[in-house]
């Protein structure tokens, strides 16, 4: 599904360069649930945007899906991740002055589907996470786990095949935490959608397939 | 994805009230102030275009060349055989409507009720080809009969109430008598942007019968009647020199030669022609006089719209400011967009939605703000404008393009900076908070400047106007009542009222002179030769009591003398400014004689009088002179009354006017007030440029407000730091307010020489001006600061005010 080679990310401070992720390099197959573990600023979330093409690495190779990431401009970039990937956030984002259901229905604005389409996607999906009855409240009329259920559905309302999730339970209790990695596994196994997770938390991790583990921006050890 | 749009904006104004009401309520004032300048212009420049046939009417107008000292002159007052000639002579002249404006309010009587109103007359094809559809009557007969008389809705009303008015009878003293006329049709009200108005239009064979009439007919030397030609389609008779020259050469066939032998006109070519001024420029050609409304130069209307369109301006500079300071609210969802898919154009459409969105509710505001300020603003406009779409279809065009050009101002600065933002900075805190960068302070200046230039030339043309309403005009205006007793048969009349209002105590003197004083009250001017050399002298025809009334120094001389017959025959009373011209001293002048005034008359100098401004002080004193000839008629009774409340001396000359003249409404008007309406332009502009001057500093400190708010916003973590530290109250608002001073100060810099520069070239018009002092500039720059600082200082002191604590806790 996703290939780094040789990825590396640094700023210049002061003159020296700080890496926050050195030499890369990682083969992540369709279908498989990835835990990136690590302790703070050892290039998590980095690694995680990037992957995400949220950011872009001082140097190597990343391809997605058979297409040399570096190599894309903007535009086609963009394209390739509003379609293939959605994102999962530890603050949630979600936009305060939309509802549920427009939260939701956003990211299929961008792509372009038509009012009805638009319709019976977000509806089934407000079924399926059975949140139908607050489809018209704001997010922050929700509790934390209700909106990290939105921010889910957003994630997936574009039906995309890799999900990343950067610490999707650290505002939640262990309870809500837990439905959240039900949920993650559900649709890792019934819909085939690839999952990448950042987490602090050994149990969650264990929800995945493969586990990596990340320190001062290197891979330690992954199992794989 | 438009619905959604919106949707989130209008929740987004709705979340920051504070901060809409500012940008709405500024945009709105804004846009309400363009709208109105905006309406004015278009009116002023779709003048007279309402007729279908516009294209092909023309108005006659004469060219005189510039002649010795005569800087010649174009005016429109056409003799009375004029039209007919044209149609006559000319193939290409479809036809002719002469006519004779409303310049004067006659006395109107309708069944026994006398009011005044205004007459004109006009050929009865006057209704064929100009466009003033009739409500009733049928506009091909309806001024056929010469006893006939179209009147307008409005006059109906003044004269009818509500009753049907089609074939009854007005009486308007003319001349002598008062003439039945039958109403034969009722015009819809003309419209405020048309050259030719009448309360009551009748016909203009009646006016060719009257006595005054009979002596202008078939007399080319007589000119005082408008003429308009409707022209064949496709005629170029109005750019064909050569055959109006041959037309004029017909009925003026010695005009050239005499003024050669006089030695007036020593160049080629003839000295006075004809010409044809298309209807659709008559309004914007100041060079042409004549009419009852005054054209108005294009440059006005543009400098009016770009004061207009300054005030604007800071208005969609405080949509751009404050869309920047309040950014960091934004970026929160602009990063949330970018994440799922949101491209940086899809963003900035979605933003200037925004702003168009906003610029729309500001207008349907601003459209509201129109219509309650329009009566005001046609007082100082002098017009009747209605805000009307079928009236003016332009304005939707003109208003559908003024939303989407302020949205794209006001809009595309802050579309661009909030697309831009990156979500993983916005995540990390990483972004600056750019309330006050380089572009806004630049922004924020420039609405100074203009703010604080318009202040500056409001206390300069204020300053002037002062200056020409109470500088001493050479004679005492104050407590002078002029009775106005034109129309009525003033030679018997005045005896008999002097005689009656004498009585009163109060009234301390009564003189008659021909012409009151003021705008609009006209002036006699005579040409005569004097030892060779052309010379052009003002005449006042008044009588003996005149120069004394009104407070005039003789300084050389005596006044007139009742008892000195010889003093209504040949004696005059001259200015300085005559003596000067003359090549006289003060002492020399008394006992000299005009010997070619006239062929019968030989005037003789008995006296001078320091000089006087009876014409506006923006025009140098130029000779004059004062007589009492007999062929003078007191129209205007100068009634000098004593100092206090005029009310009870007004109600007692009433009754003395009554018990003379029972049948008609008594006149009057101040002596000062009838000349301040000489400077009722200037008194305008100063009007129009304090309300915007007002406006645009009210505005630019709107924005100020909204942008200490932010500023404070975004310094809350630093200022607490401070506090903590030791900071002082008044070292914090120091440290907020200074920023923003510096700005305004920049913008008195900037802006002081640019208002000076303007308003120097300002002043050259006016003979008689002040200086421009440096305590005005003083006077602006202290208020700008000092308005400035209290706006900000407001929001500078809530912050420096607030536990430290409190705002460390929060971040």
């Amino acid at each position: 599904m996703l290939e780094l080679q040789h990825i590396s990310k640094w700023y210049n401070v002061g003159g020296a360069r700080t890496f926050i992720l050195k030499d890369i390099n990682l083969h992540i197959a369709e279908g498989q649930f990835i835990s990136i573990m690590g302790p703070s600023g050892s290039g998590k979330s980095t690694l995680l945007n990037i992957i995400g093409m949220l950011d872009e690495a001082s140097e190597g190779d990343y391809i997605f899906m058979g297409q040399n990431v570096t190599q894309l401009k903007e535009k086609q970039r963009s394209n390739l991740y509003k379609k293939h990937i959605g994102f999962v956030f530890q603050a949630y984002h979600l936009i305060d002055e939309l509802t549920v259901y427009e939260n939701i229905e956003t990211p299929l604005i961008y792509q372009d589907i038509k009012g009805s389409e638009r319709k019976a996607m977000v509806a089934d999906m407000l079924d399926r996470f059975q949140i139908v009855g607050k489809k018209d409240l704001f997010p922050t009329q929700l509790s934390g786990g209700q909106q990290q259920l939105v921010g889910i559905a957003r994630a997936l309302i574009a039906k995309p095949k890799l999900l990343l999730a950067d610490e999707p339970t650290g505002n939640l209790n262990s309870k809500q935490g837990e439905d959240i990695m039900e949920l993650f596994k559900k649709i890792n196994e019934e819909d085939g959608v690839t999952i990448i997770q950042v987490t602090h938390s050994d149990k969650n991790a264990a929800y995945g397939s493969h586990i990596i583990h990340l320190l001062d921006g290197r891979i330690e050890r992954a199992y794989v | 994805m438009l619905i959604h749009y919106i949707k989130i904006a209008l929740r987004n104004l709705a979340k920051q009230k504070g901060l809409t009401l500012i940008n709405v309520l500024g945009l709105s004032i804004g846009l309400a102030c363009f709208t109105l300048f905006l309406l004015y212009s278009v009116n002023e420049l779709t003048f007279d275009r309402f007729h279908t046939k516009a294209d092909n009417i023309y108005r006659v107008y004469r060219s005189a060349a510039p002649m010795g000292d005569d800087p010649g002159n174009m005016d429109s007052y056409m003799p009375m055989p004029l039209g007919p000639a044209l149609k006559q002579d000319l193939a290409d002249v479809e036809e002719f409507v002469r006519m004779q404006d409303a310049g004067w309010a006659e006395f109107v009587k309708v069944e026994n009720n006398v009011s005044r109103m205004g007459v004109a007359f006009a050929d009865p094809q006057f209704f064929k080809v100009f466009s003033f559809p009739l409500i009733k009557g049928n506009p091909n007969t309806a001024l056929s009969d010469p006893r006939s008389m179209v009147i307008t809705q409005e006059s109906a009303k003044k004269l009818f109430g509500n009753a049907d008015p089609m074939g009854k009878t007005i009486e308007v003293k003319l001349e002598e008598k008062f003439e039945p006329f039958i109403v034969t049709g009722i015009a819809k009200d003309i419209p405020a942007n048309s050259t030719i108005t009448f309360p009551m239009l009748a016909n203009y064979e009646f006016l060719q019968n009257t006595k005054s009439g009979a002596r202008s007919k078939d007399n080319w030397r007589r000119s005082s009647y408008q003429t308009y030609v409707l022209l064949k389609e496709g005629s170029r008779l109005a750019n064909d020199k050569a055959r109006l020259q041959l037309f004029r050469k017909k009925y003026y066939p010695d005009e050239e030669e005499r003024l050669r032998k006089a030695g007036y006109w020593t160049k080629q070519g003839p000295p006075v022609s004809f010409g044809l001024q298309p209807m659709t420029t008559m309004h914007t050609d100041t060079r042409i006089g004549g009419g009852l409304v005054d054209p108005v130069d294009p440059k006005t209307i543009w400098i009016l719209l770009s004061i207009a369109a300054g005030v604007l301006l800071i208005a969609c500079i405080n949509f751009t400011t404050l869309a920047i300071g309040r950014s960091a609210g934004r970026a929160k969802e602009v990063g949330i967009r970018k994440v799922v898919g949101g491209l940086k154009r899809e963003l900035i459409f979605q933003f200037l939605m925004e702003a168009l969105l906003l610029t729309l509710l500001s207008t349907i505001i601003g459209l509201l703000l129109v219509n309650l300020l329009l009566p005001s603003f046609n007082n100082l406009s002098g017009r009747e404008l209605k805000f009307s779409f079928s009236l003016y279809p332009q304005m939707i065009w003109l208003l559908a393009g003024l939303i989407i050009i302020v949205g794209l101002i006001a809009g595309s600065y802050p579309a661009l900076v909030l697309s831009r933002f990156n979500p993983i900075e916005v995540w990390r805190r990483k972004l600056k908070l750019s309330g006050s960068n380089m572009f806004t302070r630049s922004l924020v200046t420039l609405q100074f400047v203009l703010s604080v230039g318009l202040i500056i030339s409001t206390l300069i043309i204020l300053q002037q106007l002062n200056f020409m309403r109470s500088k001493n005009p050479g004679f005492n205006k104050e407590n002078i009542v002029v009775v106005d007793a034109s129309g009525t048969d003033t030679d018997k009349i005045f005896p008999l009222f002097k005689q009656a209002a004498a009585k009163h105590p109060e009234v301390k003197g009564i003189s008659g002179a021909e012409i009151g004083l003021g705008e609009g009250t006209g002036y006699s001017r005579s040409g005569f030769d004097y030892k060779g050399k052309h010379k052009e002298v003002f005449e006042y025809f008044v009588d003996a009591d005149y120069i004394g009334l009104m407070g005039m120094k003789l300084i050389a001389g005596r006044d007139f003398d009742p008892r000195i017959a010889s003093d209504t025959v040949n004696s005059v009373i001259v200015n300085e400014a005559m003596v000067r011209d003359f090549g006289w001293t003060v002492e020399s002048a008394i006992g000299q004689q005009l010997p070619e005034y006239s062929d019968q008359l030989k005037p003789v100098v008995i006296g001078v009088v320091k000089d006087f401004h009876f014409r506006p002080f923006s025009e140098k004193v130029l000779p004059q002179m004062f007589h009492q000839f007999s062929d003078y008629r007191p129209f205007k009774f100068f009634v000098r009354i004593s100092e206090g409340n005029p009310a009870g001396v007004l109600a007692k000359l009433q009754d003395s006017w009554k018990s003379v003249v029972p049948e008609l409404p008594f006149k009057f008007s101040f002596l000062d007030e009838d000349l301040n309406r000489f400077y009722r332009s200037e008194a305008r502009w100063s009007s129009i440029v304090g309300w915007a001057g007002g406006i645009s500093i009210f505005l630019a400190c709107l924005g100020l407000f909204g942008l200490a708010a932010l500023a404070v916003l975004n310094r809350t973590r630093e200022i607490g730091i401070r506090k903590v530290l030791g900071a002082s109250v008044p070292g914090i608002i120091n440290l907020i307010s200074k920023d923003f001073l510096k700005l305004v100060l920049i913008a008195f810099i900037i802006a002081s020489p640019v208002a000076w520069y303007f308003m120097s070239r300002w002043l050259e018009d006016f003979a008689y001006r002040i200086n421009i002092t440096v305590w005005i500039f003083i006077f602006a720059g202290i208020t700008a600061v000092a308005i400035a600082l209290v706006t900000v200082g407001a929001q500078a002191m809530r912050a420096a005010m607030a536990n430290p604590v409190k705002s460390l806790r929060t971040d």
